[in-house]
């Protein structure tokens, strides 16, 4: 970088690269390296939305364009059902989410102390990588209990799939459990680890081979 | 400043209330629409981008907070992140085709600049673009309507990668300092 004569203190530099991210210029893993400081460097993180904000004038720029309806592939995936009257699965929307007032957000959570009742087995018993799936009622863990991790530049992604929907990313599997609040677990729902490159699939959906995969069912 | 409806909606959808995720998706698809097609060129690309938008915009409600944003700037962010890291995720050879997507979208981002300016909707960012070198202000434009990378910004205007980062680097300062004024 022997051109870049620009004499900037720490803070400006910090401040310039969440403008390169919120601008788009930067490749594929130097975003993913700013996404993954923003989750804990909440300075940082507070940079970037600066920049949004700052920018945010520019999206007048962006003209409409008529968009199809695709909620009924938007609501399978995260419902599991384009037409709500379908399938009796709904009770536990209508219910306990409104009762309890919690999205299905891919929200971390501390890991509960106590094992929850498991709902899920991924891969088979002689499997070299198998993961438990474990649900208390309302958050979901999903814990590797046999195998490595992904090798170094790849990481293991967790999806759960609707039938006959499209696979929604529930987050990144590491050595610790990976706990999302998810209100229920809908059986017959798959639950599948694919190995993505670092950062996770760029795409939102599954871009590598399935590593394990199991149904949820009341075990 | 104006009541922010979308911010009310993304609450709710927060609350998982899904009437208002259909609301939320009426009000904004078609703006999250054109977002997409600019940036990733094809329609059935940015429609596959819009489902998982929503998606996302389902799953991460819960982190929006209004008084740090309006609700349309957190959904574009989120419209655009997605289709820029669906942009640099292309293999090389599929990012060989987008050499005439992006000449033909050049074209239409002066028009669109035109009539950002001629509406008086962003007055003041265009204020501050005025201080830049017009060059550089095209530049920064360039880089956040068409998901533009350093390396394109180089090639287009046909300078070293450095000098490309030096120039919006300096830009970004410079801006910043007449934004925050």
């Amino acid at each position: 970088m022997t051109s870049d004569d620009l004499a900037m203190t720490p803070q400006d530099k910090d401040d310039v690269l969440a403008a390169e991210y919120v601008l788009g210029v930067l490749d594929l893993p130097e975003r993913l390296s700013v996404e993954t400081r923003a989750k804990t460097d909440t300075a940082f993180a507070a940079r970037i939305t600066a920049w949004e904000n700052r920018l945010a004038d520019l999206n007048g720029g962006f003209a409409e364009a008529p968009a199809p309806n695709l909620l009924p592939q938007i609501e399978a995936r995260l419902f599991g059902t384009p037409a709500p009257r379908r399938r009796p699965l709904f009770g536990w929307l209508a219910g306990a989410i409104a009762a309890a007032a919690v999205a299905i957000a891919a929200v971390a959570l501390l890991v509960p102390p106590a094992p929850a009742p498991l709902v899920a087995t991924l891969g088979a018993e002689a499997d070299p990588l198998r993961f438990e799936a474990r649900h208390d009622g309302q958050t979901l863990v999903v814990t590797r209990v046999a195998g490595t991790p992904a090798p170094a530049g790849q990481v293991q992604e967790l999806w759960i799939i609707a039938p006959d929907a499209a696979p929604v990313s529930l987050g990144l599997l590491t050595d610790a459990p990976l706990a999302v609040a998810y209100p229920d677990t809908p059986e017959g729902w798959t639950l599948a680890v694919s190995l993505e490159p670092e950062g996770g699939s760029p795409t939102g959906a599954p871009t590598g081979p399935v590593l394990a995969a199991g149904t949820i069912t009341d075990l | 400043m104006e009541e922010d409806t979308v911010a009310g909606l993304i609450a709710k959808v927060a609350a998982a209330d899904r009437a208002a995720f259909r609301d939320l998706y009426s009000a904004t698809s078609s703006k999250l629409m054109g977002t997409l097609l600019r940036i990733l060129g094809t329609r059935s690309e940015a429609e596959d981008a819009l489902q998982e938008v929503f998606t996302r915009v389902w799953l991460r409600a819960g982190r929006f907070d209004p008084e740090k944003g309006r609700g349309m700037t957190w959904l574009i962010a989120i419209a655009r992140n997605h289709a820029i890291d669906r942009l640099r995720s292309r293999s090389p050879a599929a990012a060989g085709d987008d050499g005439d997507e992006l000449d033909s979208v050049a074209d239409t981002s002066l028009s669109a600049e035109g009539s950002l300016i001629a509406k008086g909707e962003a007055r003041r960012i265009s204020d501050c673009f005025a201080t830049l070198e017009p060059d550089r202000a095209a530049a920064v434009r360039g880089a956040y309507l068409d998901g533009l990378a350093y390396t394109d910004l180089a090639d287009r205007y046909a300078v070293p990668l450095n000098t490309m980062r030096t120039w919006l680097r300096r830009s970004l300062l410079k801006l910043r300092e007449c934004l925050d004024q």
